[in-house]
């Protein structure tokens, strides 16, 4: 090419090529958006596909984002601290890996690279910044490990005793639930009442499969109404093998999702089953810990233990969308409620310190109960009076 | 110049070529003619627009109106088919300073698609010699006066057989013994039927190197065509030495010219006239101021020089040294 | 006139192409050849060299995690030399040298004022922009590849050389290992492209190849800033400096390809934007250097 005058085509690409790749770089995201026509099903024929999905083994990479309105904090630095002196296994480390990765999870977003080999083979990889955290679950082996420290902990599930019970006390404990969101999907299953009314919304792609969505929306009619701030949840679930790959909760008056986990990508075929055989490298530290139990009654000793005395059982009340959940007075450990970053986190109001997120709120009454559900902050004082 | 062949004889041919940059108008819509096989001096003072000119030729800049054609091309339209064959130093030299001259010419002669590598190595030994420059071909051009790398920059210029060279001021820092060199470099191109384009502010060199030339002044072509073209525009003039001064002027002005005294010495007083259109022939001059009892101590004809052409066409501050 | 044999001659020949892309590598031996060059390349291979005689010299041991990532690694695995290395070089050294050869490629030309002579030679312009883009972006790979090797062959040098752990706690072979090296520094080349062509439109814009390095260099620290504004994220993911430590991905298992590709596509479209500013700029602009 030669010398060109500045009036002729010679500036034209530096006007055409930024357009097109801006124009690209809009549109991509609205395309894989666009528009998917599956035949049309009620939704008892989406649930009845869900159940009989028959997908146990699956690769692929999940994003989970939370906006919940919560102010900005560095909520790993100030809980890993503090947060884990309070609970009672705190002695091993275990917790606070969980812990701290549950608390992360409540804001900003988040991406995983999650790998189910069955029933009792997955392995969750929390990618960090130049780092990795890894939960891997073999059997009656889970290995949780953390490159930054290059520390690895071990627990030995008990086969003899309920398998089944342990395996489920474990993952109410550890993040995998919100990585997965097949196993989220399946908690608002379980959870269908009455007072939800179950719609099927419009098809779309999600990790480039064509789905159907399952809308569950909290019933507004006068005679059953809820009092909630969930707006609606919703499941989308692959239109050829049932899988839920993404749920989706709205809160009232809140235009982004408050809690969006799904797939980004996904790959059915069974992963390497070399990746479930974790071999902690000879360099880390590697801790052994036992399971506790969860039927088994703790010695007592301890601060905030978990034993079911009469006056620490957590109260249930309501039902559905506005379940509301009592922590007694007794039940909460002084380092939680004494915790510095509570004051941060929590405002004065009527009667005692509230947290509210669009989501969730919770309320600490001055006499040292703590409610909480998914409720405006009225019906919490209300539960407390 | 308007007869068909002669136009398409041109080597440069330019029509209302001008720049402008800003406000300031460097060129000002000259309309160049350079004849193929003719050796053009393109004449001008320092700032009067010629390396300007010589940028907007080689497509190097682009004209802010006019038109340009080299080698009966229009340019820069047909740019890659005419500069394969136009060898150029435009601007003084310029080298990679961590090269030595023989890398330089290699890296410049890698960089036209039409010389061919298997010569490359020859081409440049071919270059050096003819400027001189072979027992330098390996030393770092930082380390080459300023004359050196002129030299290097005209074998730059000499790398393939060129049907038209432009040199822009190929002599400056040159010393005499080099300005030689060029001169009969040149002579000897043109010999082979190159045509030259060959700028500068001296008109000593125009004179001894060209068979054309071209004057600018201040952005505008004010004079061009042949050398003896260009001399005939000014006229014969009577030069004479007297210490009748008073007389010769009375003389002189009863032959119908317009005699003024001149510069005097400490005995002899100067007198010229412009001859003008009058015929009178130099003896019946002479023979008028014998008769009119003046003594002659000198007495000539002078034919119009160049140099009072230019510095008439240019102004006084015209550098006309050497 | 005198010659009028050559009046007649109305057409001039065309001369077959013959040369074609020589100029790449006269353009290549010419950048390699340059002391600076060498210079940046040996302050290159500086970093792990440093690295590793400070961990080595050093009598107390890190504790994991700290200092730079993998460092702490490094007295037990020589191999992790040159990941260390590289996260350090990647925000600014990396950038400076890259600055330094973009923002040289046409700038330097035009103030030594050459660019006038490969012009007429005649050099196409387009043609003279690839050539001086190729030569950067080998510049790139050169750069890593010091970075890479150097790392291996000191940290081999200096500490045991064994098995390396990966972030995922998967411990994979010496020979595995080296190749995800390479493919750690085909990640970072990547990486640089877009700052690359960036440096090369913004040497079109100037004659003076310092203000087109400095400003290049500044380019990739503001876009390193930016990347760190919470406000601005749904700027991040098209920053071309996103995904410049993204090579943490080559060392999870299994490998995951994902960032790859995403910074791939990100410096294919600055890339594509500069490349197309540096084309116009260039086709119009006026040689006055
Ligand atoms: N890049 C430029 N910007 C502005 N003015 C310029 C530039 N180059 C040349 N000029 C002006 O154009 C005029 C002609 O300059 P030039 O062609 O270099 O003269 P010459 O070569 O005859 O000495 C001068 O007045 C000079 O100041
Ligand atoms: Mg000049």
């Amino acid at each position: 090419m030669k010398l060109v005058s500045r009036n002729s085509l010679g500036w034209l690409p530096a006007l055409v090529v930024p357009a097109v790749v801006v124009a690209a770089v809009i549109a991509v995201p609205f395309q894989a958006g666009a528009t998917v026509d599956l035949p049309s099903k009620t939704p008892e024929q989406v649930l009845a596909l869900v159940n009989d999905s028959t997908v146990s083994a699956f690769s692929g990479t999940v994003e989970q984002s939370a906006d919940l309105g919560l102010p900005s904090l560095d909520l790993s630095a100030g809980m890993s601290d503090s947060m884990s002196k309070a609970l009672p296994e705190s002695t091993d480390g275990a917790i606070p890996l969980g812990m701290t990765t549950a608390l992360e999870l409540l804001s900003g977003s988040h991406e995983f690279r999650l790998y189910v080999g069955g029933e009792s083979q997955s392995r969750v990889q929390i990618k960090d910044h130049m780092a990795e955290r890894d939960i891997v679950h073999n059997g009656s082996d889970v290995w949780l490990y953390d490159s930054s420290t290059n520390a690895a902990i071990h627990l030995s599930l008990d086969l003899e005793a309920s398998a089944q019970a342990k395996s489920a006390e474990l993952k109410s404990q550890l993040p995998t639930d919100l990585a997965n969101p097949a196993e989220l999907a399946e908690h608002f299953l379980d959870e269908l009442d009455p007072s939800t009314t179950v719609s099927v919304g419009t098809d779309a792609r999600i990790a480039g499969r064509n789905v159907y969505q399952l809308v569950f929306t909290p019933r507004t009619n006068e005679t059953l109404k809820t009092d909630t701030l969930v707006a609606s949840v919703s499941i989308a679930v692959d239109s050829a093998t049932g899988l839920p790959l993404q749920v989706t909760v709205l809160a009232q008056g809140q235009t982004a999702p408050a809690v969006q986990v799904g797939f980004t990508a996904i790959d059915f075929a069974a992963p390497n089953a070399g990746l479930f055989d974790f071999t902690p490298p000879a360099t880390a530290t590697v801790t052994e810990q036992a399971m506790p139990s969860p039927t088994e009654g703790a010695t007592g000793d301890q601060p905030g233990d978990h034993s079911p005395a009469a006056d620490e059982v957590p109260v249930v009340t309501g039902a559905g969308w506005s379940t509301i959940v009592e922590v007694p007075a007794a039940a909460m450990p002084a380092e939680v409620t004494d915790n510095p970053l509570l004051d941060q986190l929590t405002t004065t109001v009527d009667g005692g310190r509230a947290l509210t997120t669009s989501l969730v709120t919770v309320f600490l009454s001055n006499d040292g109960r703590v409610f909480t559900g998914a409720v405006p902050l009225a019906a919490l004082q209300a539960a407390a009076e | 110049m308007t007869g068909e062949t002669q136009v398409q004889g041109l080597a440069i041919e330019t029509r209302g070529l001008a720049k402008k940059f800003g406000s300031q108008t460097a060129v000002n819509g000259i309309d160049l003619m350079v004849p193929r096989g003719s050796v053009f001096g393109f004449l001008g003072p320092n700032g009067s627009g010629k390396t300007t000119s010589i940028r907007m030729l080689l497509g190097l800049s682009l004209a802010t109106s006019g038109t340009i054609s080299v080698l009966g091309q229009s340019m820069p339209a047909r740019l890659h088919e005419v500069l394969p064959h136009v060898g150029a130093l435009v601007e003084g030299p310029a080298f990679y300073p961590f090269l030595s001259g023989a890398a330089n010419l290699r890296r410049l002669d890698t960089a036209d698609r039409f010389a061919p590598r298997g010569t490359r190595r020859a081409r440049v030994q071919g270059a050096l010699e003819r400027v001189g420059l072979s027992h330098a071909a390996d030393k770092k051009v930082h380390a080459y006066s300023l004359g050196m790398k002129q030299r290097l920059g005209i074998a730059n210029a000499l790398l393939l057989p060129r049907e038209l060279l432009v040199l822009d001021e190929p002599t400056n820092g040159l010393d005499p013994q080099g300005t030689r060199e060029v001169r009969s470099l040149v002579h000897s191109l043109a010999a082979e039927g190159t045509t030259v384009f060959v700028s500068s502010h001296l008109l000593a060199e125009v004179e001894q190197m060209c068979t054309h030339a071209a004057v600018m002044s201040a952005g505008s072509l004010v004079a061009q065509g042949t050398l003896a073209q260009l001399r005939q525009v000014g006229e014969s003039r009577v030069h004479l030495r007297t210490p009748d001064a008073a007389g010769a002027l009375r003389v002189l002005t009863h032959l119908g010219l317009d005699p003024v005294l001149a510069t005097s010495d400490a005995a002899d007083e100067v007198v010229i006239a412009l001859l003008g259109d009058t015929n009178w022939q130099p003896e019946a001059i002479v023979t008028a101021l014998v008769a009119g009892g003046v003594r002659i101590r000198g007495f000539a004809i002078e034919e119009p020089s160049l140099e009072e052409r230019f510095v008439a066409l240019t102004g006084e501050g015209f550098d006309v040294v050497q | 006139m005198s010659s009028s044999e050559f009046l007649p001659q109305t057409q001039t020949h065309t001369r077959a192409r013959v040369g074609g892309w020589d100029l790449l590598g006269s353009e290549i031996s010419v950048l390699f050849r340059r002391r600076r060059t060498w210079a940046m390349l040996a302050a290159v291979a500086l970093i792990p060299t440093l690295l590793a005689v400070a961990v080595r010299l050093s009598s107390s041991t890190l504790d994991p995690g700290e200092g730079p990532p993998f460092l702490d690694r490094v007295s037990q695995n020589g191999l992790f030399v040159g990941f260390t290395a590289m996260v350090v070089a990647i925000p600014l050294f990396l950038p400076l040298t890259i600055g330094v050869v973009a923002g040289d490629t046409i700038a330097g030309e035009a103030s030594l004022g050459t660019l006038r002579y490969l012009l007429v030679a005649p050099t196409g312009r387009v043609r003279l922009l690839l050539i001086k883009y190729a030569g950067a972006a080998l510049f790139c790979l050169v750069a890593t590849l010091t970075l890479t090797v150097s790392g291996a062959l000191i940290g081999a040098a200096l500490f045991p050389v064994g098995p390396v752990t990966l972030l995922s706690g998967d411990t994979i072979s010496v020979t595995e290992s080296l190749w995800r090296s390479l493919l750690v520094a085909a990640y970072v080349t990547v990486s640089l492209l877009g700052l690359s062509m960036i440096g090369l439109f913004i040497s079109t814009l100037t004659d003076v190849p310092v203000g087109a390095m400095a400003a290049t260099i500044v380019v990739s620290v503001v876009a390193q800033l930016l990347d760190v504004i919470p406000q601005l994220d749904w700027l991040h993911p098209w920053l071309f400096s996103h995904y410049w430590l993204g090579f943490a991905d080559l060392l999870r298992q299994p490998l995951d390809l994902g960032s790859f590709g995403q910074n791939a596509i990100v410096q294919v479209c600055y890339v594509a934007v500069f490349g197309a500013l540096a084309y116009s700029r260039f086709v119009t602009k006026d040689i006055l250097s």
